[in-house]
């Protein structure tokens, strides 16, 4: 049986993520990543959904040669977006067990 | 060996300043880039646009490129480069940072000096992550349930690349939601030489339920009613994950009440959520003479207009 891991320490995300502690404090204080627990950088722990979050962020960053404010703004978009479709899907399901 | 004609993929004009250069790839960024662009084929365009301006935005990768397709325009089918031509300022992955540097065989061969593999080897290391969806039956939420987990990685051996089927047990927590991705370490690409593996992820899928909607950490099923039970209220069975429930149906319910169920909804991690029915009142698709005569006798016998808000309004 293989262990699934929920959480991920800042370290571990500079190991196989191939972060910085400098891109993740960034990520943090632009409210693109949220730590799960922890009071500063050394004890952050992040759930494992924040490495996919992280990584579309870095390469934004990078491919699209745009700041981290207006990153946090398209992941945040990319979130809400993200979160929409699903209500929306939802909605859609829900009404046509109302309808039919 | 296909030549790249990047002044072409860009869209600009050979005698662009590196400024032209510099708009023309935001623009096509913008529009290609597979986090921004979901379609299929997008990921690919962006990965050769980004090709193209990783060498035309720096001037002495452009003066070597130039040499190149003056040299590439006069050949036909297939790209050899000239025989004295040799790299000079040289290509680090330190300078690749755009989409992991996964570049074509023309870009590898004459700016990082070696074939795809050449070039996957100088990033050396680490083996790349992998990420795949795995469907979960909302009931299989309710408790921990192992699920067996079968996925394809690809792998380097002697220079050629080889998929390789990978199947996995692993035991899914009570509580994991729609969307939630969970890491499965040391079990993705693998490392070159001593080099890690790469991990797994799994993006977790809810199925459809066929009675059952998830709202967050709520569900909410939809409640048949027959116009009679709507009006004189019901006691109705309804199913919930975990078994079956009494629920009351209050006299002159509406149709798209929804009455909450405390604790009937997903376990997740912080907690239980609730389960809402949501009424909906069908009327029976035929009826006989007598039944007719019921609903006549009950229309004639009832004050009711349920438009009486139209007017209202108007």
């Amino acid at each position: 049986m293989t262990e699934i891991i929920l959480w991920v320490s800042v370290q571990e995300l500079c190991q196989c993520g191939g972060f910085t502690e400098q891109i993740i404090a960034e990520a943090v204080d632009h409210g693109i990543a949220q730590p799960a627990d922890g009071d500063n950088i050394t004890d952050w722990v992040f759930d494992t959904t924040t490495v996919h979050w992280l990584r579309k962020a870095v390469r934004l960053h990078h491919d699209l040669e745009i700041d981290w404010i207006a990153i946090s703004m398209v992941v945040d978009l990319l979130q809400k977006n993200e979160a929409l479709e699903k209500q929306s899907r939802c909605f859609e399901k829900q009404l046509n067990r109302f309808v039919n | 060996m296909d030549f790249k004609d990047y002044y072409q993929l860009l869209g600009v004009s050979e005698d662009s300043d590196s400024k032209d250069i510099k708009t023309a790839y935001r623009k096509l960024a913008r529009k290609y880039h597979p986090d921004m662009n979901p379609d299929p084929g997008a990921e690919d365009k962006f990965k050769e646009v980004a090709e193209a301006y990783e060498v035309l935005k720096d001037a002495g990768r452009r003066a070597e490129y130039d040499e190149l397709r003056q040299h590439g325009n006069r050949q036909g089918a297939g790209f050899e480069p000239p025989p004295n031509w040799q790299r000079s300022g040289g290509f680090s992955d330190a300078d690749s940072t755009r989409f992991e540097g996964d570049f074509s065989d023309f870009f590898n061969s004459m700016f990082r000096g070696g074939g795809t593999e050449a070039g996957q080897q100088t990033r050396g290391s680490r083996g790349q992550d992998a990420e795949i969806e795995i469907p979960i039956f909302l009931e299989e939420t309710a408790t921990e349930t192992s699920k067996l987990v079968e996925y394809q990685i690809p792998v380097y051996e002697n220079g050629q690349v080889k998929d390789v089927k990978k199947s996995l047990k692993v035991k899914i927590p009570a509580g994991i939601v729609d969307g939630e991705r969970v890491r499965l370490k040391g079990q993705g690409g693998y490392g070159q030489g001593d080099a890690p593996h790469g991990d797994l992820y799994l993006h977790i899928r809810l199925v459809p339920h066929p009675l059952f909607d998830v709202e967050g950490h709520n569900l909410v099923i939809t409640v048949p009613l027959a116009p009679w039970e709507a009006a004189l209220g019901a006691k109705v069975t309804v199913p919930t994950l975990t078994g079956k429930i009494h629920l009351t149906i209050a006299p002159n319910s509406q149709a798209g009440a929804r009455l909450r169920i405390k604790g009937k909804g997903m376990k997740t991690k912080t907690g239980t959520g609730d389960m809402f029915a949501l009424l909906k009142v069908v009327v029976p698709a035929s009826a006989n003479d007598e039944v007719k005569d019921l609903w006549q006798s009950l229309s004639e016998k009832t004050e009711f207009d349920p438009r009486a808000q139209w007017s209202n309004a108007s």
